[in-house]
C-alpha cells in the first residue's frame, strides 16, 4: 500500500470528488486547448505566408513621415535622388543573394493588341489620348529578378546577356499571352509606338504632337507561376488588374526604358515652354527603383539596420515580410486575442485548480494527520496528493486536447467569416515595387487548426505545468500540519 | 528497559507565566508489561503520551528508546518503526477496508516485513478477532468495538514493541472495553510488548501491572 497506490484507491474510491475535479480540469483545459489552438494555427500561417512573400526588399520613400509633415515642413522639403552607386553598393552587401535596379515607362503600339484577360480578346477598347497599354519594365539584371524568384517562369526562348542589357539592345522578353495574341514567336520583331502628348488648357484635350516607333525583338515567352484558374477569384477586380498589367509587361533593358523617356521629355519640353525654362540646363535624371533579394528571410532585419544609414533623408528600406503585418490583420488579431484568453486561462486555472485542492484537503486533513503520526515522510504525502491531481489532469487534459481543438475550430470560422466579410468591404493596399499576390484570402486560406504533434506537446506542457503549480500552493497547508493537533 | 522519560517538562507560556503539565517527570516502561497512565480530563495525560509517541517533544528532558533518545532517532523514524499508536477516535482512513489500513503502515515502516503482506494483515485482523469478510469492508462499514481492533491490527502491523493507546475504549461499550483489555493484556504478557494505555478509567487500571497517576504536572506510580 505505498503512497502511489494509495493515490489510485483514492481516487477509485472517492468518485465524486474525482468528477468533480476532473469537469473543472475539462472546462478550464479546454479553453488552454482552444486557445493553444488558435496561437499554434496563427504561428504557421504567419511561417507560410512570409515565407510566401520571400526575401526580396527594396529602398524608397518613406511616404508616412513625410505625410505627418506639417505645412512648414513640406515647404522646405528636398528630397535627394536615390543614386545610382549607393544602389549598387547596397547590392554588394553580404545579404544580398541578387539585385537590380529597374525604370519604366507604359507604351502604346498600333500593330500588337494587349491582353485584356480571358475572354476578352475579341473586345475593342475604345479610349481617347495617348495609348499606354503596355508596360515598359526596365532590367539591369540579365537574368531577370522576377523570373528567378519565381514570380513568372522562361518557357520559351532565353532571357537577356549582359551586353544586350550594357548596350541597351532592342530585344524583350514578353508574356506567352501576348505574343499567343499577336502571334509573335521568338525571332520574331513587333512595334510599340511613343506618342507624346500636349494638353490643350482651352478644350482639355491631348493634343498628339509627336511619335516614333520602338522596334524589338521576341528573345524570350514568360508566363506567370502562380495563375490562377479560380472563376471566382477572377472575378474580383484587383486580381485580374494585376494579372493583365503582367501579362501586358515587356521585359527590356534599362537603357531601353531611360532612352525612350528621354525622347518623350526633350520632345514635350519643345512645346511647353514654361516647363523648359524651369528645367533650364538641369539634365534629365533617370529614376530607378531597387529591388535586393537576400539570402535568407532572417536576413531581413540585419540588412535593414545596416542599410538604413546609408540612405538619404525620406527614404526607407521596405521588406516583402512587412506586408504580412497589412495582409494578415485578421489573423493577428486572432492571435492576440487567443494569446489573452491562454493567459486568463491559465491564471483562473492555478485560482480555481488551487482553491478546488485546497478544499479537498481541508476535507481530509485527518487523513493525512493518520500518514503522519504513522510516521510516513512529509515529501510521500505531498507525492501522493501530486499523483491524484496529476493522474485526474492527464484525463481531463486528454480529453479537452480534443474538445478544445474541436472550440477553436469552431471559434476561428466565425471570426474568419467575419473578418472575410469584413476585408472585402474594406479597401485593400498594395505596396507598389513589393506587390504582391499573396492575399488576406491566401492568408486565411493557410490558416488551419489541426491536432499536430506540436501542438499536442505544447498543450500537454502548458495545461500539466498549470495544474502542477495550482497543485503545488494548497500543498503548503499539509507541510505544515501538526499530526498532534489533528489525532489528539 | 524499552522506554524512558527523564526529567521532561513540557508547558504552555502564558505570557510572563508558564503553566506546566509535566514537571520534571521521570518513568519507566518494560517489555512484557501493561501500563496504565490514570488522570483526571485536562490532566496532561494526553500530553504526556503525545510526548512519548513523539507527536510533541518536550521543552526539556528527554525520551529514550532502548537508551537512545528519541530525537536523535528522529521523530518521524521513530514513529515508523519503533512504535504503534491506538487513538480515540480509531482514526482509520475511510476510504479504505480494514485489511487496506493494516497495510498502510507495512508499507510505510523500514522495519522487514513478511514478503506476502496481506497475509500477514489478515493474520493480524484475525487474531485481533477481525474475520476475513469484515476485513474486506470499508471500515466505516464496521462497528465502533470492531474499528478499534482494526486500529489494534495496525498498531501491531509493523511488529513494534511498544503500544500506545490514547483512551482506546473510551468510545466503546462495558463488554467491548473488557474484550479490548483483553488484548492488549494478552500482547504485553504473551508477546512481550510494552502496552502504555491512557485512560481515566479505575477498572482498567486496575488491570494493569502498573498504574501512573498524573496530578497537577507530577507523576506518581503504583504497582
Amino acid at each position: 500500500m505505498n503512497f502511489f497506490k494509495r493515490a489510485i484507491l483514492s481516487i477509485t474510491r472517492k468518485k465524486g470528488k474525482s468528477i468533480i475535479l476532473l469537469a473543472v480540469i475539462f472546462i478550464l483545459g479546454n479553453l488552454i486547448s482552444g486557445a493553444i489552438s488558435i496561437q499554434q494555427a496563427t504561428g504557421n500561417v504567419e511561417t507560410t505566408i512570409k515565407e510566401k512573400l520571400g526575401t526580396a526588399a527594396t529602398v524608397e520613400l518613406d511616404y508616412e513621415a513625410i505625410e505627418k509633415m506639417d505645412e512648414s515642413e513640406m515647404m522646405e522639403l528636398e528630397i535627394e535622388e536615390l543614386d545610382l552607386e549607393l544602389i549598387k553598393q547596397i547590392g554588394e552587401l553580404s545579404y544580398v543573394k541578387y539585385y537590380d535596379f529597374s525604370t519604366s515607362t507604359y507604351l502604346g503600339s498600333e500593330t500588337i493588341k494587349s491582353y485584356q484577360g480571358e475572354g476578352m480578346e475579341e473586345e475593342e477598347v475604345m479610349y481617347e489620348g495617348p495609348s499606354m497599354d503596355f508596360m515598359l519594365k526596365g532590367i539591369n539584371h540579365a537574368p531577370i529578378i522576377d523570373l528567378e524568384e519565381e514570380k513568372g517562369k522562361l518557357v520559351d526562348g532565353r532571357v537577356f546577356t549582359p551586353e544586350e542589357v550594357e548596350n541597351g539592345a532592342p530585344v524583350a522578353v514578353i508574356s506567352k499571352k501576348l505574343a499567343e495574341l499577336n502571334n509573335l514567336h521568338v525571332g520574331d520583331n513587333f512595334t510599340l509606338i511613343n506618342e507624346v502628348y500636349s494638353f490643350d488648357e482651352s478644350n482639355g484635350e491631348d493634343k498628339l504632337v509627336t511619335s516614333r516607333d520602338l522596334v524589338l525583338e521576341v528573345i524570350g515567352l514568360f508566363e506567370p507561376k502562380a495563375v490562377k484558374n479560380d472563376a471566382e477569384e477572377s472575378e474580383e477586380g484587383m486580381y485580374d488588374f494585376m494579372d493583365i498589367e503582367y501579362q501586358n509587361t515587356i521585359y527590356v533593358a534599362n537603357e531601353v526604358v531611360s532612352s525612350e523617356m528621354r525622347y518623350n521629355m526633350e520632345e514635350y519640353m519643345k512645346v511647353d515652354e514654361e516647363m523648359a525654362a524651369a528645367m533650364g540646363e538641369e539634365e534629365i535624371t533617370d529614376y530607378y527603383t531597387p529591388l535586393f533579394v537576400l539570402n535568407k528571410p532572417e536576413d531581413t532585419e540585419a540588412f535593414e539596420e545596416e542599410v538604413q544609414p546609408l540612405l538619404p533623408q525620406y527614404y526607407k528600406v521596405t521588406n516583402a515580410s512587412d506586408q504580412y503585418d497589412s495582409i494578415a490583420a485578421p489573423v493577428e488579431s486572432m492571435s492576440k486575442l487567443s494569446g489573452y484568453v491562454l493567459l486568463v486561462a491559465v491564471i483562473a486555472t492555478i485560482l480555481i485548480i488551487g482553491l478546488v485542492v485546497l478544499l479537498f484537503l481541508r476535507d481530509r486533513k485527518r487523513e493525512l494527520g493518520i500518514y503522519l503520526s504513522l510516521g510516513e515522510r512529509r515529501s510521500r504525502v505531498v507525492g501522493q496528493i501530486v499523483i491524484e491531481v496529476m493522474i485526474v489532469a492527464v484525463i481531463g487534459i486528454s480529453l479537452s486536447l480534443f474538445s478544445g481543438n474541436l472550440l477553436a475550430q469552431s471559434v476561428s470560422d466565425t471570426m474568419i467569416d467575419a473578418e472575410a466579410e469584413k476585408q472585402n468591404s474594406e479597401e485593400e493596399m498594395y505596396y507598389s515595387e513589393l506587390q504582391t499576390d499573396v492575399t488576406t484570402d491566401d492568408v486565411l486560406e493557410s490558416y488551419k487548426v489541426e491536432l499536430d504533434p506540436g501542438y499536442v506537446g505544447i498543450f500537454y506542457l502548458v495545461g500539466l505545468l498549470t495544474i502542477l503549480v495550482s497543485t503545488i500552493i494548497p500543498l503548503i497547508y499539509i507541510v505544515r500540519l501538526n499530526p498532534k493537533k489533528i489525532m489528539m | 528497559m524499552i522506554l524512558e522519560a527523564k526529567d521532561l517538562n513540557y508547558y504552555y507560556q502564558d505570557g510572563e507565566s508558564r503553566r506546566y503539565i509535566l514537571k520534571d517527570t521521570n518513568a519507566t516502561f518494560e517489555k512484557g508489561k501493561f501500563y496504565t497512565i490514570l488522570g483526571q480530563s485536562g490532566s496532561g495525560k494526553t500530553s504526556f503520551l503525545a510526548l512519548l509517541s513523539a507527536l510533541d517533544s518536550p521543552q526539556s528532558g528527554a525520551i529514550m528508546f532502548s537508551g537512545k533518545d528519541i530525537k536523535q532517532i528522529g521523530y518521524d523514524k521513530y514513529r515508523r518503526n519503533n512504535v504503534g499508536i491506538i487513538f480515540q477516535s480509531y482514526n482509520l482512513i475511510p476510504a479504505l477496508t480494514a485489511v487496506e489500513n493494516v497495510l498502510v503502515p507495512m508499507s510505510i515502516t523500514e522495519n522487514e516485513i513478511p514478503e506476502d503482506k496481506k497475509t500477514v494483515a489478515y493474520n493480524l485482523l484475525d487474531y485481533i478477532g477481525i474475520v476475513k469478510s469484515k476485513a474486506d469492508r470499508l471500515v466505516n462499514k464496521l462497528s465502533g468495538g470492531e474499528q478499534q481492533r482494526v486500529a489494534i491490527a495496525r498498531a501491531l502491523a509493523t511488529n513494534v514493541e511498544l503500544i500506545l493507546a490514547d483512551e482506546p475504549t473510551g468510545n466503546l461499550d462495558e463488554e467491548m472495553e473488557q474484550e479490548i483489555i483483553d488484548i492488549f493484556k494478552k500482547l504485553a504478557h504473551e508477546h512481550q510488548k510494552c502496552v502504555i494505555v491512557v485512560t481515566h478509567s479505575n477498572e482498567i487500571a486496575q488491570q494493569s501491572d502498573q498504574t501512573f497517576h498524573l496530578k497537577k504536572g507530577v507523576l506518581s506510580s503504583h504497582e
